[in-house]
């Protein structure tokens, strides 16, 4: 094509300018991938941080609420009143966990008791939510094990484990009995096992461990459980799945995300942070197209009125800029999408000194095709109106320049 | 024989908002195959307008044209550049070469341009034309390192590439000095022997008017005198 080799010759006319200008869409390009992977890279860590340390799916008895029955006419109707007094258990939960550990998709199942009570030492009385598990699967759901600071993680049929913040407030050690007074206003003697450290001040100040046979005759469940957490091999799954085992069991079960629905809406919010920066970055990149092309269609009124003097039609005049466009987005994109990747993989590999990431980049989600195609569509885009302007040059005039 | 070009009636009228500028009225021109004309007349007279009317870069405001037996006034826009492209040739006082070719893609342009690149035939004759122009040890130079007489000469093999009918010149040799300028009227009047290229050329040049076959000199915007021979 012979309007891409004069197109080419342009290029190659003034090199240091050309190369400048490439430099410069391969740096916007470069802050577009950086910007991207660095949000997907956030997006990614806070998402993993949450479902390792948290169930994917959460199974609790349908929740019964106060509803109006309908009646025969509009006039009359009955309400149906939820009583409080009895609590909400999940009876049948041997089937249900019978079922569940048939399904690939789930990775491990706790059944626990949870509920409230107080830790009483001496005058101080402390609240703490109540987790109660089967003690062999104590980490099924959050490994609690590698967190214990202090004592282990061997609960026995009279242990409990606490956070160290709640232990430091008490004044309470490993080894050291405690009084348990729960919500059903029962009293129990229990001697701390261990003592963890989540990181999380609300877990280590506010949340118990026990095995569910010492939890029963506190919270007087003999038999139920109150709920049932699941883990799952994708947590991505967790909504599907939920869908699933809600039909399934006539449970109510709760996706994570629904759980968080404050990281969803933070993660969008961070998405959009991005999106902005990104358009900026892409915005710039075409301008400074657009004006280097437009200066070089100045520069060149003479030739390009000699040529549609002998008859080179407008649209050869307009493609050669237009292919102009396309070589610098197209050489551009690609030095800057190989430049952003080694940038991310490199910040990727700077650690903290504690070992973890410095900053939480994911050099595979740098956005490559989205940035590669939308600089070269954007750079076309760009060159129209300089490739409209020098096509539209009156041929006379541009001669008696 | 019919003539190359046969303009009646030709009228232009420049219009910058309320001022308007009557430049040519009424101007017959009529050149036979084979003439080596000079246009003439005093700065201003309107040379190079009727110069740019007869070469379709410039729309008359009246009057008729007829180019190699085609009428062309009424040619839209695409039309008349395909008509510059395969019958007319241009020379102008500044060569406007393309600087990122060498003299021999700048001769083969106005060929390759249309045909979607530069063929081995259209090759072959932008050298052919660059010996006949004396540039024979210039061909694969980038035009920017030729001298203005030698650019001026690779101009005028442009214009002759696509073998045109016409070949309108302005003031060829304006920027060239003697003996440059003496090279550039040789050419000019070898190729219109051999060819029997027509040539209608814009001079103040006394001594170029001398060497063409006819002088028409412009005044007030009509034709004053044409002297034969
Ligand atoms: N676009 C235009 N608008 C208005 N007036 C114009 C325009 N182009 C040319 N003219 C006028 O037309 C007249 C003739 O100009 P032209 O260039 O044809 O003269 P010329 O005979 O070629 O002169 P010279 O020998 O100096 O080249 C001049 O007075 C000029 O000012
Ligand atoms: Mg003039």
């Amino acid at each position: 094509m012979f309007t891409f080799t004069v197109a080419r010759r342009y290029l190659f006319s003034n090199p240091g300018q050309t190369a400048l200008l490439i430099f410069g869409v391969a740096l916007g390009v470069t802050a577009f991938v950086f910007i991207t992977a660095l949000i997907q890279g956030l997006a990614i860590r806070l998402t993993d941080e949450l479902t390792a340390n948290s169930a994917h799916v959460s199974l609790e008895p349908a929740m019964r609420i106060a509803r109006v029955l309908p009646g025969e006419d509009a006039e009359t109707a009955s309400v149906a009143i939820v009583s409080t007094f009895q609590r909400p258990q999940i009876r049948p939960w041997r089937s249900t966990v019978a079922l569940l550990s048939t399904q690939p998709s789930v990775l491990a199942i706790s059944p626990q008791i949870s509920g409230s009570a107080f830790v009483v030492k001496g005058e101080t009385v402390a609240p703490v939510a109540v987790t109660a598990i089967e003690p062999s699967n104590l980490d099924a759901i959050s490994p609690i094990s590698p967190k214990i600071v202090s004592g282990d993680a061997n609960l026995g049929t009279d242990g409990i484990l606490i956070g160290a913040r709640l232990a430091e407030n008490l004044g309470l050690s490993a080894g050291q009995p405690v009084l348990l007074r729960t919500d059903r206003g029962i009293d129990r003697l229990l001697t701390i096992r261990g003592i963890f450290q989540t990181g999380v001040q609300a877990l280590d100040e506010r949340v118990a461990y026990l095995s569910i046979q010492t939890a029963r005759p506190l919270f007087r469940l003999p038999e139920g459980v109150t709920n049932i957490e699941v883990k799952l091999v994708d947590p991505g799954e967790a909504r599907t799945t939920a869908a699933f085992l809600q039909a399934a069991t006539g449970l109510r079960a709760t996706a994570w995300q629904d759980k968080n629905a404050y990281l969803e809406g933070a993660l969008v919010a961070q998405a959009q942070t991005g999106k902005l920066i990104q358009a900026f970055s892409l915005i710039s990149v075409l301008i400074g197209i657009a004006s280097a092309l437009s200066l070089s269609a100045n520069r060149r009124q003479g030739e390009i009125g000699i040529m549609r003097a002998f008859g080179v039609s407008r649209s050869f005049i307009a493609a050669v800029f237009v292919l102009q466009g396309l070589l610098i987005g197209v050489v551009g994109a690609s030095l800057g999408c190989f430049s952003g990747f080694v940038l991310c993989f490199w910040l990727a590999t700077l650690t903290k000194p504690d070992g973890t990431m410095a900053l939480p980049i994911a050099p595979e989600e740098g956005g490559y095709v989205a940035v590669f195609l939308l600089t070269t569509f954007g750079a076309v885009l760009a060159s129209v109106i300089p490739a409209r302007s020098a096509a539209r040059l009156d041929p006379l005039e541009a001669i008696q320049q | 024989m019919s003539a190359v070009l046969d303009a009646r009636g030709i009228g232009m009228t420049f219009r910058n908002g309320d001022e308007m500028t009557e430049v040519l009225k009424d101007v017959d021109l009529s050149l036979e195959p084979g003439e080596l004309a000079a246009l003439l007349g005093a700065s201003g007279s309107g040379k190079s307008t009727l110069l740019s009317i007869v070469g379709l870069l410039l729309k008359p405001t009246t009057g008729s044209i007829e180019i190699a037996g085609r009428r062309v006034e009424a040619l839209s826009d695409a039309e008349r550049a395909v008509f510059r492209n395969q019958r007319l040739g241009f020379i102008f006082q500044f060569h406007h070469l393309l600087p990122d070719f060498t003299a021999t893609e700048n001769v083969a342009f106005p060929a390759a341009a249309p045909a979607g690149g530069i063929s081995a035939a259209m090759r072959s004759r932008a050298r052919d034309l660059l010996a006949r122009v004396g540039l024979s040890d210039r061909m694969d130079f980038p035009a920017t390192r030729l001298s203005g007489g030698q650019k001026q000469r690779v101009a005028i093999a442009r214009a002759l590439m696509n073998k045109p009918e016409l070949i309108l010149a302005d003031e060829p040799t304006g920027s060239l000095d003697r003996v440059a300028a003496e090279q550039v009227l040789d050419l000019m009047r070898e190729v219109n022997l051999e060819d029997k290229a027509t040539f209608l050329i814009c001079t103040h040049d006394l001594n170029v008017a001398a060497r063409c076959t006819r002088r028409v000199t412009l005044k007030d915007g009509r034709v004053e005198q044409v002297v034969q021979g």
